[in-house]
């Protein structure tokens, strides 16, 4: 620039004074030119930047240079590395939002307003909520239970409550436990459980202590009132032998009771049968053959009809294979539910058992009788325990109301299931299906 | 209730008494519900704690009441706010009543078992109205609390459901009645209950149509459901007024 103040100097007159002054004014020129350039390339890197916003990509003008175009790649790679951040941030908060509403717990965040600030898919499904509505409302608003708003009121959050979902009816209860935790500053956590299963399980247990009370106390009841006879009235031989006889039969009853409630209780708490041990299914039907015949014989002679059931069994040729698992269970479940089928099918009727290969390769054990059939009411609840459809028949004929329980915990421990199909009147067909890997050929 | 105000103090004062009339709103949905409950097993324990809590939302009321009284006059509300002061003072009213039928349930299911039961009159029809009209109470308070004008309007819709059961209830106990004189008294009990139900849905109408009222100022009541929704589309269509 000086050079070009210096030209212009001699352009204009030869004196060195003029010479110099010359060269200033030349210099301020070229100051002047060079500070538009800059400014222009400054507002260029400004317009770039403006355009960067909207479209992150856009490499920088070619026409900037020096260090101006430095200043542009230095800003484009700090960009860019503050996005990759971010991008793994982001992907890091998805990642653990995504966690959160797997949980099948609920999960609420409050802020110390006590307005929701985030809550997960099952939070929205215990409690009707809505994931994207419902964020900034404030929480006792939308959870209107008074025992939850008397417990988030008194601010003591060291037990958690039980309450009823907003969207239980009596047809489909929802039993939530809710607790509270605080956190941070001010903030609480408001975390939902589904009890509806522990609370029904309570219930069960519950039950099956009274039902147990109740089926020892009846026998128990009788036999007691027949020692009271005996001590205290003076009776014949023969009413004697007949009261004895009697209280055997009660006796017995209590006896087959207990002997069920073991033999579950022993299935409930014993480690897995062993998969290695294999028992030939014929060794297990010739046993339940002998059963069924002396169960339909007894039936015969006790109420004295001249014929016992017809039962069917499949020949031993058709017997050609082994089933892994333990002998003992294996016989006690299929003979359950033989005896089932003979209980309940009137004398002169029809029982066949049969052994058929399934599509999968296993095998299943059968028993089809001609009884009068189930409801269909009745039929998820058979395995229950003490579930009786007709609770005077089944006791009278022996039945302990455990037997079905027994065959479906024997079964489940064999990996095999049990499928009941049955109509009124239409007799009733009872399967224990075993899959491919419990059944071998001989 | 997001909208702020200057007075941050007014905001607060506003949601307070939000809370308050939702809190009296979960007293009375559990009411409810506890009665249905108590219908659907012939629970005298359970209509008991129903007739129990009516001293409660009586004592809400008031209190919600009182500071109403003292928001207006502190703060001399206009517009929005004083229509959901208003609307607030409505909606605890028809609380208030929903839960004294919520209690004439509870004493009727309560001289029914005393008096023998109504094992072979046809209850389920009347356990599927009332499992509707507290869905309607829930939703009507879920729609206060969200503002949420299009749930409002679905429930208006559903009330005329309920309506159109009880009808039918009603028809059908004047069948048992006719057919075996014997069935009158519990047949009118089961009415009496019946009308308590029908009454319930049409508290949780009232509240929804308080719920449109808030956000658009518009009174909806006594107004048929047509226009009410053509207002809806229209108001989707330009963001609606507040």
């Amino acid at each position: 620039m000086l050079v070009a103040g210096f030209c212009g100097g001699l352009f204009w007159d030869a004196t060195p004074a003029a010479i110099s002054l010359g060269a200033l004014g030349g210099g301020a020129l070229g100051l002047t030119l060079w500070l538009f350039w800059d400014d222009w390339r400054a507002s260029l890197l400004i317009d770039w930047l403006r355009r960067l916003q909207n479209a992150p990509d856009t490499p920088p003008p070619s026409r900037l240079s020096g260090v101006w175009r430095m200043t542009a790649e230095r800003l484009l790679r700090l960009l860019r590395q503050q996005r990759q951040q971010e991008k793994r941030f982001s992907r890091r908060l998805d990642d653990i939002r995504d966690a959160l509403h797997a949980s099948p717990n609920g999960v609420i965040m409050l802020n110390g307003a006590g307005r929701i600030r985030w809550l997960n898919h099952s939070a929205c499904r215990h409690f009707g909520l809505d994931e994207t509505r419902d964020i900034a409302q404030t929480v006792t608003h939308l959870l209107r239970d008074p025992v939850f708003i008397a417990y988030y009121a008194r601010r003591d959050f060291s037990r958690g409550i039980t309450v009823d979902s907003p969207l239980a009816t009596p047809g489909r209860p929802l039993r939530l436990t809710v607790r509270i935790y605080p956190y941070g500053k001010k903030s609480l956590l408001i975390l939902s459980q589904d009890a509806t299963a522990i609370e029904r399980n309570e219930i069960m247990r519950r039950d099956f202590v009274a039902n147990v009370s109740h089926e020892l106390r009846t026998p128990l009841t009788v036999l007691s009132g027949f020692i009271e006879t005996l001590q205290t009235l003076p009776i014949d031989e023969d009413e004697r032998r007949d009261c004895l006889a009697r209280m055997a039969r009660h006796a017995g009853r209590m006896q087959n009771l207990i002997g069920d409630l073991l033999a579950l209780s022993r299935l409930e708490a014993s480690p897995p049968p062993d998969s290695g041990e294999w028992t030939p299914v014929r060794t297990l039907f010739s046993a339940c053959a002998a059963e069924a015949r002396a169960l339909s014989a007894v039936a015969a002679k006790v109420s004295g009809a001249a014929q016992p059931h017809e039962i069917v069994f499949p020949s031993e040729a058709e017997l050609d294979a082994e089933i892994a698992g333990s002998a003992d269970e294996l016989q006690s479940a299929f003979i359950n539910l033989i005896s089932n089928a003979v209980r309940y099918t009137p004398l002169g009727g029809r029982i066949e058992i049969r052994w058929t290969p399934t599509l999968e390769g296993g095998a299943a054990f059968v028993v089809q009788d001609s009884g009068p059939g189930i409801a269909p009411e009745h039929i998820p609840r058979l395995t229950e325990r003490f579930y009786r459809v007709d609770s005077g028949r089944s006791s009278e004929s022996g039945g302990t109301g455990l037997g079905l329980s027994i065959v479906k915990h024997a079964l489940q421990r064999h990996d095999a299931r049990l499928e009941i199909d049955s109509a009124p009147g239409a007799g009733a067909r009872f399967a224990a299906i075993f899959p491919a890997k419990r059944i071998r050929p001989i | 209730m997001s909208e702020k105000h200057l007075s941050s103090q007014f905001d607060s004062d506003l949601n307070s008494v939000s809370s308050q009339l939702m809190e009296m709103g979960g007293l009375v949905e559990t009411q409810i519900q506890r009665a249905m409950q108590a219908l659907a097993i012939f629970s005298v324990t359970l209509a008991d704690e129903v007739i129990q809590v009516e001293d409660r939302v009586d004592g809400m009321e008031v209190a919600i009441d009182r500071a109403l009284t003292s928001t207006v006059a502190r703060r001399q509300p206009a517009a929005r706010d004083l229509r959901l002061l208003l609307a607030v003072s409505k909606i605890t009213t028809n609380l208030e009543r929903a839960g004294d039928e919520a209690q004439k349930i509870a004493r009727k299911v309560k001289s029914i078992v005393e008096n023998g039961e109504a094992r072979d009159m046809p209850i389920g029809d009347l356990r599927l109205s009332a499992d509707l009209a507290s869905s309607l109470v829930r939703r009507s308070l879920d729609a206060f609390a969200r503002l949420d004008v299009a749930a409002a309007i679905s429930i208006v819709k559903e009330d005329d459901l309920i309506d159109r059961e009880f009808k039918g209830f009603t028809r059908k106990l004047i069948t048992y009645m006719v057919e075996d004189p014997r069935t009158i008294s519990e047949s009118l009990d089961l009415l009496f209950i019946a009308k308590a139900v029908e009454r319930i849905g049409d508290h949780a109408k009232n509240i929804a149509e308080y719920v449109i009222y808030i956000t658009w100022g518009m009174d909806v009541r006594h107004r048929p459901l047509a226009e009410v929704e053509a207002a809806l589309r229209e108001n989707q269509a330009d963001d609606g007024p507040s």
